[in-house]
C-alpha cells in the first residue's frame, strides 16, 4: 500500500517546489514515487526537471478523448474501453529514475461522465498502488482528490506565504477537507518565505482555525537564479533552506521511517 | 510449476513494470506493427502444444529496448464457437497478467507488453517459455480447449504481412456485434453507477440498448461485470419475455425492484410510455414527447439553445433525471438511435419529428431514407406551431397515419 501524500496552497507559495522535492527526496530514500501534477496552473514536471513531450496528454486531455469518441460513437463494439483507457495513461506517464510523473490537466469537463470518471478512478489507483509514495501538487481546492481518486491521503502540507491572506487561504484549504469523501490522515501548515518569526497575531490566527504549524521556512535565495535560468529545482544545493525544510518535513512527518506518524 | 523461471497467478495482476525495470518492450506507442489474435480452427488443424517463435528472440533484444510482436493463438475443441474468439483473446491480457514480471495492455493492434529485468535474470529470456506459459495457463483454466497452438512474432517485415488480415477479423467481428440482438443474449447487464446522484435509477444495458451516458454498450457491461462481479455494472438474467413489443422481461423488472429499493417495478426497454426506462443525469440525449403532434423530438447534451419545445437542453434534462420514470421523456445514449428497437412500440423513428441538425447528419445512415428530409431541424422550425405545419408540409409518415405501432 503505497503513501499518499497532498500539497496544496495557492500560487506563489512554494508549494511545487516543495512537492518536488519531496517527491525527489522519497525517491532517493525509497522509490519508486509517483509524482502526480494536479495544478494545471504550475509546472512540476519543470520544477522535477522532466520533460513533458505532450502537453495535452494529461488526464483531463484523456478523459476528454474519451468522451469525444463517445460522443462520436467512434468505439468499435469490440474494444475494451477500460483496457483502452489503461494504454492511454501509461502513455501519458513520463518514467524517469525512481520516480514517475503524472499531469491530470485540466479536471473540468462538459459531458457528465460518471462511467468515464468510474473507469479512470479504477486505473489511476491500480497505477498508485505499484509506488511507495504518491506526491500530489493540488491547487487550493484540492479539486483532483475530491474527484479523480478514492484514495485516502496520509499526509496533507497546506503551504502558504507569510500573509494574512495567505493564512486565511490556508484555514479554507483546511475546512474543505471536511467536505471530501477521502479520509485525510494527518495534516499540516508550512509557511514559507518567512522573514523572522511568526508574528504573534499570525501566531493566534493559526492556532484560531486549529491549524498545525509543522515548519517555516526563509526565503530561499538559491531559488531565484534557478528560476531565471529555468533549471529544476532538484539542482539546490542540499544546504538550501527548502531542502533543508523539505527534509525536516519528511523527518516530523514519519515518511521517511517509511510510514506516516498517526 | 516448477518448470517455469516464474512464478504464476492472480497475484501479479496489478503489477505495472517501470521503464528502468524494463529488459524488453513489444508494442507501445514507439511500435507501430503489433497485435493479437485467437483463431478457432478444425481439430486437425491445429498441432497441440506446438510453439513456433518468429524472429528476435528475448535474449537478442537490447535490453531497455521495444520491439514489434504479434501473438496469434490458434484453438481447437469441440464445444469451442466463433463468438468466443474475442473473448480468449481478452484472456491473452489476463493471462499474461499472472506470468511474474510480465505485464499486458489494452488489446487488438494497440497492445503494450513489458517483460521486467528480474524475471529476465531469473531465467525468463525466450518467448518459447512465455507460449508454454499460456498454453499452461489456457489449458489449466479452460478445459473447453482441446488443442492450442502459440506462434510469436518479432519480425517487423512478417508481422506486417499478417496484420492487415488481422484487422479484417477485428472488422468483422465488429460487423458481427453490431448485429447482435436482445433475442441472440441470455443476459444483459445493469449499472448503477449513477446512483450517487438518482438513487432509484439502475440502467439496464442490452445488445439493442446502449446505456444512457453512452458509455457502456452490452459488451462493456459483460468485460466490467467479469473484471468486478461486486462492482457497479451486474448481470441480469433476462428471464421471461413478458411483452416483446414493449421490451418488459421478467428478469429486468426483478432486477429494477431489488436496485431501486422497490421504488421501479417494471421497465418497459423500447418505450417511453407506461413503464419507461428512468434516467440518471448522465445521459447523452433526451427522447421527448411533442404533445401538439403527437409525435417525438430528440435532444443531445452539446446542443446550444432552445429546442422546439421552447426550452435548453438543461432545463429539460432537469425535467427528465433523478432516476424517476417519466412519461415522455427518456434519458438515452445515442446510439440507441441506431437500434432496430429504438422506441419500437411507440412507432420507433417514423414517429420521430425533430431532431438537432448535427446529430440528424451523424446519425443520417441510422435514419430510413425516406424520412431523413421529412425531420424538422432548429433551421426548419422554431416552435411546435411551425413543426405541426412543416410535418403537413412535407408529409411526414406520422401526421398521414402510416406508421404502425405493434401490439
Amino acid at each position: 500500500m503505497s503513501i499518499t501524500i497532498a500539497v496544496a496552497g495557492k500560487g506563489g507559495t512554494g508549494k511545487t517546489a516543495i512537492s518536488a522535492l519531496l517527491a525527489a527526496l522519497l525517491a532517493k530514500e525509497s522509490p519508486p514515487v509517483l509524482a502526480v501534477d494536479g495544478d494545471p496552473a504550475t509546472n512540476l514536471h519543470q520544477a522535477l526537471g522532466l520533460p513533458l513531450d505532450d502537453e495535452t496528454n494529461t488526464i483531463g486531455g484523456i478523459r476528454e478523448l474519451m468522451e469525444e469518441k463517445i460522443t462520436r460513437a467512434e468505439f468499435a463494439p469490440g474494444t475494451d474501453k477500460q483496457a483502452w483507457l489503461d494504454a492511454r495513461i501509461f502513455e501519458g506517464l513520463v518514467e524517469s529514475v525512481g520516480l514517475d510523473f503524472l499531469a491530470m490537466g485540466r479536471s473540468e469537463s462538459q459531458g457528465c461522465y460518471c462511467a468515464v470518471n468510474h473507469m479512470l478512478r479504477y486505473v489511476l489507483d491500480k497505477l498508485a498502488g505499484n509506488y511507495q509514495y504518491v506526491v500530489i501538487d493540488n491547487e487550493a481546492g484540492m479539486e483532483h482528490i475530491s474527484r479523480q481518486t478514492t484514495r485516502d491521503v496520509d499526509v496533507l502540507l497546506i503551504i502558504s506565504d507569510p500573509t494574512a491572506r495567505g493564512i486565511s487561504a490556508a484555514v479554507r484549504t483546511r475546512k474543505l477537507i471536511d467536505d471530501l469523501r477521502t479520509n485525510v490522515g494527518q495534516i499540516y501548515l508550512v509557511v514559507n518565505r518567512l522573514a523572522g518569526d511568526i508574528s504573534p497575531q499570525m501566531g493566534d490566527l493559526i492556532a484560531g482555525a486549529g491549524l498545525d504549524l509543522l515548519v517555516t521556512i526563509p526565503e530561499d535565495p538559491n531559488m531565484a537564479s534557478l528560476e531565471t535560468e529555468g533549471r529544476p529545482l532538484t539542482e539546490l544545493p542540499p544546504d538550501s533552506p527548502l531542502r533543508r525544510a523539505v527534509v525536516d518535513i519528511a523527518a516530523k512527518t514519519g515518511l521517511l521511517a517509511g510510514k506516516p506518524r498517526t | 510449476m516448477s518448470e517455469f523461471h516464474v512464478d504464476m497467478g492472480p497475484q501479479y495482476e496489478g503489477e505495472a513494470i517501470r521503464r528502468e525495470d524494463v529488459q524488453v518492450e513489444f508494442g507501445g506507442p514507439k511500435i507501430p506493427h503489433k497485435f493479437e489474435l485467437v483463431t478457432l480452427k478444425g481439430p486437425d488443424e491445429v498441432e497441440h502444444e506446438k510453439i513456433e517463435v518468429i524472429g528476435p528472440d528475448i535474449k537478442d533484444i537490447e535490453e531497455g529496448a521495444s520491439s514489434p510482436l504479434a501473438i496469434l493463438i490458434d484453438v481447437a475443441g469441440e464445444e469451442l464457437e466463433k463468438d468466443m474468439e474475442p473473448v480468449l483473446e481478452r484472456r491473452i491480457h489476463m493471462y499474461s497478467n499472472y506470468i511474474e514480471g510480465f505485464w499486458h495492455v489494452a488489446q487488438r493492434d494497440d497492445i503494450w507488453i513489458r517483460l521486467s529485468k528480474s524475471a529476465f535474470k531469473k531465467g525468463l529470456n525466450s518467448l518459447r517459455e512465455i507460449g508454454e506459459m499460456l498454453i499452461f495457463l489456457f489449458t489449466s483454466e479452460l478445459d473447453i480447449i482441446e488443442k492450442i497452438s502459440v506462434t510469436l512474432i518479432t519480425d517487423e517485415e512478417k508481422i506486417k504481412e499478417l496484420l492487415p488480415h488481422a484487422l479484417e477479423v477485428y472488422g468483422a467481428r465488429d460487423a458481427r456485434a453490431r448485429e447482435l440482438s436482445d433475442e441472440d443474449v441470455d443476459e444483459f447487464y445493469g449499472c448503477i453507477l449513477c446512483q450517487a446522484f438518482a438513487p432509484t435509477h439502475i440502467c439496464f444495458i442490452t445488445p439493442d440498448r446502449m446505456a444512457n451516458c453512452g458509455a457502456i454498450s452490452w459488451f462493456d457491461g459483460r468485460a466490467a461485470y467479469k473484471l468486478d462481479p461486486e462492482g457497479p455494472v451486474f448481470a441480469v438474467p433476462k428471464g421471461e419475455l413478458i411483452d416483446a413489443a414493449r421490451g418488459e422481461y421478467s428478469g429486468v423488472n426483478l432486477a429494477a425492484k431489488d436496485k431501486s429499493l422497490g421504488s421501479v417495478e417494471r421497465v418497459y426497454l423500447y418505450s417511453s410510455f407506461g413503464y419507461p426506462h428512468t434516467s440518471c443525469g448522465c445521459f447523452q440525449s433526451i427522447c421527448f414527447y411533442i404533445p401538439e403532434v403527437d409525435a417525438f423530438g430528440l435532444v443531445n447534451r452539446d446542443f446550444v439553445g432552445e429546442t422546439v419545445m421552447g426550452l435548453p437542453f438543461s432545463r429539460m434534462a432537469g425535467e427528465t433525471s433523478g432516476g424517476r420514470q417519466v412519461e415522455g421523456s427518456c434519458g438515452m445514449g445515442l446510439e440507441y438511435l441506431r437500434s432496430p428497437k429504438f422506441f419500437q412500440a411507440d412507432g420507433g423513428f417514423g414517429r420521430m419529428v425533430w431532431m438537432p441538425k448535427d446529430i440528424k447528419e451523424r446519425y443520417r445512415d441510422a435514419i430510413p431514407e425516406d424520412l431523413y428530409d421529412k425531420i424538422a431541424t432548429e433551421e426548419d422550425v422554431k416552435n411546435t406551431d411551425e413543426l405541426a405545419k412543416f410535418l403537413e408540409r412535407v408529409g411526414h409518415p406520422w401526421v398521414k397515419g402510416e406508421v404502425e405501432i405493434p401490439d
